[in-house]
């Protein structure tokens, strides 16, 4: 066989390889319902109630940060993030979660938000925040 | 009815949108003229082959005008900006008046509308070297260039056509942009006193020079592309080759740079604490650059051997084509939920989606209707030979951007197909999976087949020649590490292992150029630098240590708890020191400049045993305050040294009050906490947050400045003592009688923010009034902070110098081939 045919068949085998995990890593979007039952981890988008408050205490804690959201169903959280508040959390128009239903608290371990741009509206600025470093 | 509008200055914005128009039109007729051009140029029959002359003239006129156009639509939009000139929309949501020239600059390419001029600006650039030095291969080359041109030049038009938008204008004034009723007023532009000012993010000099660098990259990936065309259309199958060779490895080099400009500003100006986050917009960056380097290679094993001329071609071609993915990625807002810093859509979602199908049909057409007559040899390569050795490293680099590819475009999927796919949770462990073994193979690969030689290598001297390096390798790579500290994981041994064994290697072929095969320095050098790069990126990503992890901080239920999770912001009072890793660190107070207020953070370390100093330095992380949105926007600071950096960044800080001075109708109790009564005696002690107080005695004969005192008054002085944490602070408050009225002066103890007052006397009960006022706690100046520790990752950034001073070797090499 020649050895353009090998390579091309490695190729094919690591090319499925590739989707194969794209697809098992990947995680889906549910709401906080999904969450509570699945018990694992996934995406929640939803909006920040700015009528409750959030609680940020740095002098008590600096790392816990509390707020409740509501997905898109309607259904109201408690959310609880281990990290500073995020900066420009009170303006997010939008906010993706990742994390999971602990009890009835949902722990995100990254807060993606979108803000409206400072000023105009139909420009959007998009910020993320993880609760701990990433490492290979 | 019709509005006068007062104080407009329509000129320019008229001007521009004019250079605007000629700029579309000249490309099309460039690329018109020049393709009737090369057309004219393949015919056999001399009298038409005659006509390609000019049509060549008529192309090079309409692409200087387009050059001028280009030039105008720069300088239109730049005087408005810089004059501050807000009835437009551009200089207005991009810029203000207190933003200093050199970021006037930086606002000029903040918005899509810039940055696509910023491009066309390149492009327009890079085809008058073409045209200047592309000879016989003008005419096609440039046909594609022009192409090209043309759709940038319609992504600024900003006009409607058939009810379908086309572009967006950087001349669109505010009026038009915008609804609101101060346009009603003629005189609105008096009430629009300043822009929006540029992103404070943006506002770091590596946003000057970054976005350029990158656009070059960009823009520099048409010309290998429009080469390859114009291989395939003239039928000079191979010929394209060699004078696309410096081309490539130019915009190979640019790109890269521009990567790693943004990398380093990401790790000096963002607060997301790292030089690469695997967002869909680097990634979406990445992508080319990698294609093009898999490239490069095939491309030198085609040009020496006649092999991988599909590969290297295909590479070719699908580099620009994911150039303009990327920027389809980046602009059309269809990343939305996954990436941090993406544009959002402009209304030019399907004027995008054409612009990178017409450039991907383009290349499938030409190597369809090719296809039979491509040079593929259908000889196999021999193992040992490097040609079969660079086919092979270009694969997997090819494979290494198929896997980033796939799980960038989730969203692109979602579109498509209607699915909810979610990006992974840990993406960055997603992709490190599958990059850490490609960069492995990588390594390798460019370590070994720099020893072996084209067509076949005698096998046996090939092995001698790399066993010296592999067993050198061996020990390096033990040592090393050791010495980083990566020894815990055996992928990142053998990637370690992989890039001193390429590090090596080169080395060697580094030693030879310097005996005379000067030709052999320039990829010996860049792939030095290259894995230099891996290993720093290694050893500083996973070897990253956050520093400041709070061990205090009260517990907020079991559940909180149980997680386990790191706490790594930690707060740090005024003045107090707290120990952090090996460091000991204090908050020293703030200062403010402008729109930032930097904290000071010192930082020590103390030699235990001898109890010397040995290290002492400050820090000055900064953060823009806004009190009116109650944020902050925070910008780390870095201590460099040689072989590691410490980072730190605030999270959180008090806000400051716009106004802190003191203004009618507000007492100076306003800073104090609710007061405390007490009815006291001598003796008596009161208890206040951080101590006690003693009411020592009393001083019958008080004075009060600058008040004389008549025979009937009386002034008392109440002695008290302050006791807290082992010091004492006497104060005296008086309490004054006189002409029947009551008056009383307090005293302050700032040390401890307390207020005292001696109020009233009350002889009947033998008791003395004293109101105890103290400062809220939070008073006390605090930030909260993350300090992290980057090791080795000075490899990283030299690694890519060093790749960068190979790349331009080769250039130079490769250059002087083509004569």
């Amino acid at each position: 066989m020649k050895k353009s045919s090998i390579a091309g068949i490695v190729i094919i085998a690591l090319a499925i390889g590739i989707i194969i995990s794209t697809y098992a890593d990947s995680s889906t979007y549910g709401s906080f319902t999904d969450a509570k039952e699945s018990e694992t981890e996934l995406h929640v988008v939803g909006q920040l109630n700015k009528q409750k408050e959030l609680h940020y205490n740095p002098q008590q804690d600096a790392n816990y940060f509390a707020f409740y959201m509501k997905d898109n169903q309607g259904k109201e959280c408690k959310v609880v993030f281990n990290g500073s508040k995020p900066q420009d959390f009170e303006r997010s128009e939008q906010i993706v979660l990742t994390g999971k239903m602990i009890g009835n608290e949902f722990h995100a371990s990254k807060i993606l938000m979108k803000c409206p741009s400072k000023y105009t509206k139909d420009e959007v600025e998009v910020t993320e925040v993880s609760a701990s470093t990433a490492k290979i | 009815m019709d509005i006068q509008y007062i104080g407009e200055n329509l000129l320019p914005g008229k001007l521009g949108q004019f250079f605007v128009i000629l700029s579309f039109c000249t490309a099309v007729l460039s690329t018109i003229a020049y393709f009737f051009a090369t057309r004219a140029g393949l015919s056999k029959d001399p009298l038409i082959n005659q006509e390609s002359a000019s049509w060549k003239r008529i192309a090079r006129l309409a692409y200087s005008l387009n050059l001028f156009a280009v030039v105008g639509i720069g300088s239109c939009l730049y005087y408005i900006i810089y004059n501050h000139l807000f009835e437009y929309n551009y200089a207005w949501a991009h810029s203000s008046k207190i933003l200093p020239v050199y970021y006037i600059i930086s606002s000029f390419w903040e918005g899509q509308e810039g940055s696509f001029w910023l491009w066309m600006f390149w492009q327009a650039v890079l085809g008058f070297v073409v045209l200047r030095r592309g000879k016989t291969w003008e005419n096609s080359v440039m046909t594609t260039i022009m192409l090209s041109q043309a759709f940038i030049a319609s992504m600024l038009l900003g006009v409607e056509i058939f009810g379908f938008r086309v572009g967006s204008s950087p001349f669109i004034l505010l009026r038009d942009a915008m609804q609101g009723p101060i346009f009603q007023r003629g005189d609105y532009l008096s009430l629009v006193t300043d822009g929006n000012g540029l992103n404070p993010l943006l506002q770091n000099y590596w946003m000057v020079i970054h976005p350029p660098t990158l656009f070059l990259g960009f823009a520099s990936m048409i010309v290998p592309f429009a080469y390859a065309i114009g291989g395939l259309w003239e039928k000079r199958y191979s010929d394209w080759i060699k004078p696309a060779m410096p081309w490539t490895l130019f915009a190979v080099m640019i790109l890269g740079t521009g990567i790693i400009m943004g990398s380093f500003w990401a790790y000096e100006a963002l607060n997301f604490g790292g030089f690469w986050a695997w967002d869909p917009v680097e990634n979406a960056s990445i992508i080319p650059w990698l294609t093009l380097i898999a490239a490069v290679h095939v491309m030198i094993a085609y040009k020496n051997t006649g092999h991988s001329y599909f590969t290297a071609t295909f590479l070719v071609l699908i580099s620009f084509v994911l150039v303009l993915y990327a920027s389809f990625l980046t602009r059309s807002g269809i990343l939305g939920e996954t990436s941090v810093h993406a544009f959002t859509d402009l209304g030019m979602f399907w004027q995008l989606v054409f612009y990178v199908l017409v450039f991907l049909f383009l290349a499938i057409i030409m190597l369809v209707v090719r296809w039979k007559e491509l040079p593929i040899t259908r000889k196999d390569e021999e193992t040992y030979s490097r040609e079969f050795w660079l086919f092979i490293g270009a694969l997997v680099l090819s494979i290494a951007c198929l896997q980033i590819l796939a799980t960038t475009s989730v969203p692109v999927f979602n579109a498509m197909f209607g699915t909810e796919i979610a990006p992974p949770p840990n993406v960055i462990q997603h992709y490190n999976k599958w990059q850490v073994p490609f960069a492995v193979v990588i390594a390798f690969v460019s370590a070994f087949s720099q020893f072996l030689k084209y067509k076949n290598t005698d096998a046996k001297k090939f092995f001698i020649s790399i066993s010296v390096s592999l067993i050198m390798s061996v020990f390096i790579t033990a040592a090393a590490v050791y010495v980083m500290n990566v020894y815990s994981n055996v992928m990142y041994i053998i990637l370690t292992f992989a890039s001193v064994f390429s590090i090596l290697a080169n080395a060697r072929i580094l030693g030879e150029a310097f005996k005379g095969k000067w030709k052999l320095a320039g990829s010996a050098i860049a792939h030095i630098g290259f894995a230099l790069l891996l290993v720093g990126a290694l050893v500083a990503a996973a070897t990253n240590k956050v520093i400041s992890i709070n061990n205090t901080g009260i517990g907020f239920g079991d559940e909180f708890d149980k997680n386990n999770n790191p706490r790594e912001n930690i707060i740090l009072y005024k003045d107090e020191p707290v120990k952090m890793d090996r460091y000991t660190v204090t908050y020293l107070g703030d200062s403010t400049e402008g729109v930032n207020t930097y904290y000071r953070i010192n930082y020590r370390v103390i030699d235990e045993k001898s109890g010397k100093e040995k290290e002492n330095f400050t820090l000055y992380p900064n953060a823009q305050q806004n009190a009116k949105m109650r944020q902050i926007i925070a910008s780390p600071d870095t201590r460099h040294y040689l072989f590691h950096d410490v980072y730190t960044h605030v999270s959180s800080v008090p806000l400051k009050d716009e106004d802190h001075e003191e203004h009618e109708g507000h007492s100076d109790d306003e800073n104090y906490e609710k007061p405390v009564t007490y009815e006291v005696n001598v003796g008596d002690t009161v208890r206040f947050r951080e101590g006690y107080i003693l009411v020592k005695g009393i001083n019958r004969n008080a004075k009060v400045q600058n008040i004389p005192l008549g025979e009937r008054d009386i002034a008392i002085g109440l002695q008290l003592e302050v006791n807290s944490e082992g010091k004492i602070f006497p104060s005296e408050p008086v309490y004054l009688l006189k002409d029947g009225s009551k008056f009383d002066f307090g005293k302050k103890v700032d040390e401890k923010g307390l207020k005292l007052r001696f109020t009233n006397v009350f002889p009947d009960k033998d008791k003395l009034e004293l109101m105890v006022y103290q400062k809220p706690k939070a008073e006390k100046d605090w930030v909260v902070l993350k300090a992290i520790e980057f090791p080795y990752i000075n490899l990283f950034w030299g690694g890519t110098i060093i790749m960068v001073i190979g790349f331009i070797l080769s250039i130079f090499r490769r250059n002087k081939e083509i004569k």
